[in-house]
């Protein structure tokens, strides 16, 4: 693992979207037993993952998983946990009306 | 959005219609969550022995699933008009509803995370049964939503997500405290419109007295995983105990006061209502934590009143464009979080046994 350089790879992965009335979930899984450690960034490739209401979508896909370089790493360690607050129900939400 | 090499134009025009056709009907709401790894090594290194009876209870308590039929709606789900709705509470019912999903949301693909990683059973155990929850409210929630004409978008997951990083002990200081406080939130709304039925502008508030009861579960069961660990709950973490109580508590203060027009419809005073929100989950976090904040000390009411003005003045500046002033009052903020902080909180001794019952 270097300081700055990125390293990227790509793995298969499977997405699951669930859209219904007994679950709203979004999961993304790799098939290959990757592991994701922090500061990395994943993304899965294709169209955006479209669940109309009532569906259960399970699909196999591609994800370039990017690696952070050694002091990303550290840093995100280090301060990660301030943004603990998203798990309350009344924090500042990000949503981004459209 | 991100370069995908495997999509064609044409396929890119044909979506992007399909969503202008969308969004010209509803209002959407894209979800973004945030994505979380830990020490995986550390959560399966967790020992339930030292509270394995109540630990067994608690499980074959959440696998009962005592709220399995709970989430459908039936006759008593009276739709509101939207339309008749004063534009400002429409927009703080729907903020709040959202913000309620995407806590669910992020609540579920956590919890999944850790139960998909871990190789330690007590805890996928756990995990999974609370992903359940989560993600049933979620659905549930979706679909109130929904009905407000308000579609919600999960095409974040095509999006590049970084992933940040919890300790595991943070991750239990703050969901436990997010659960119970969760718990105290609905339950506190549910009891006050009991008494003022004429108040109640959306059915879902309806669902909050069972609903709040998976909220409380799933926080008896942070409370045993802390407890099982007792170090979590000593020497220098009480300084991190106490950091996340006022940061958890005061957040909720600055947040509540954000929407006047949706606390006014329900006819709930804010400061009352977060004064006994606060009590409860202090109360209730007497199972667990060593410490408890003094929510009667004359400095804790001026800071949480000091701590909103300054957040909102810093809002304010912000939007008006003048970074100056938003800097300023963040850095007052910040002065304000430290003397909430050092309030001298007050000792508890934790008791032998974890479990408490739902009583509110």
């Amino acid at each position: 693992m270097s300081l700055f350089q990125k390293r990227t790879e790509k793995v298969p992965c499977t997405v699951e979207v669930s859209h219904t009335f007994e679950s709203l979930h979004a999961h993304v899984r790799f098939d290959d037993g990757s592991v994701v450690h922090p500061g990395d960034e994943v993304l899965v490739h294709g169209k955006p993952v479209l669940a109309g209401y009532g569906e259960v979508v399970i699909e196999k896909r591609e994800a370039t998983i990017t690696r952070a370089g050694a002091i990303e790493r550290a840093w995100t360690r280090l301060t990660g946990d301030l943004e603990f607050m998203e798990l309350c129900e009344f924090s500042f939400s990000e949503e981004v009306r459209l | 959005m991100n370069v995908q090499a495997d999509i064609t134009p044409e396929e890119l025009e044909r979506d992007l219609t399909q969503e202008d056709t969308q969004r010209m009907a509803t209002e959407t709401t894209l979800l973004n969550p945030r994505f979380y790894t830990t020490d995986f090594e550390a959560l399966d290194a967790i020992d339930v022995s030292p509270v394995q009876e109540e630990w067994d209870a608690l499980i074959a308590e959440l696998k009962s699933d005592p709220n399995k039929g709970h989430f459908k709606k039936n006759e008593t789900w009276d739709t509101p008009d939207f339309d008749a709705m004063e534009p400002e509470l429409k927009k703080e019912l729907m903020d709040f509803l959202v913000s309620s999903l995407t806590a669910e949301f992020s609540g579920c693909v956590l919890y999944k995370e850790m139960k998909r990683r871990g190789t330690n059973e007590d805890v996928k155990t756990l995990f999974a049964l609370m992903a359940r929850d989560e993600a049933r409210h979620a659905g549930f929630i979706n679909d109130a939503l929904r009905e407000a004409d308000v579609a919600v978008n999960l095409g974040f997951l095509t999006k590049a997500k970084k992933y940040t990083y919890f300790k595991p002990k943070f991750i239990f200081y703050a969901t436990y405290l997010s659960e119970k406080i969760g718990y105290a939130r609905y339950i506190t709304i549910f009891r006050h419109l009991e008494q003022h039925p004429e108040n109640r502008i959306h059915p879902i508030f309806k669902w909050f007295e069972e609903w709040c009861n998976d909220e409380f579960r799933h926080g008896e069961a942070f409370s045993l995983l802390m407890r099982a660990d007792p170090k979590l709950l000593s020497g220098h973490n009480k300084l991190w105990i106490k950091f996340f109580l006022v940061a958890v508590f005061s957040t909720m203060y600055v947040r509540d006061h954000a929407r006047p027009a949706f606390h006014k419809a329900l006819g709930i005073d804010i400061d009352w209502y977060d004064h006994e929100v606060l009590k409860k989950t202090s109360e209730i976090s007497k199972q667990c934590f060593p410490i408890e904040l003094d929510l009667e000390h004359p400095r804790w009411k001026k800071g949480l009143v000091s701590l909103r003005d300054h957040m909102f003045a810093a809002e304010a500046a912000e939007k008006r464009g003048s970074g100056m002033a938003k800097r300023y009052h963040m850095a007052r903020a910040a002065m304000v979080f430290v003397s909430l902080y050092t309030i001298p909180s007050k000792k508890n001794q934790i008791p032998a046994l974890s479990r408490l019952e739902p009583s509110y």
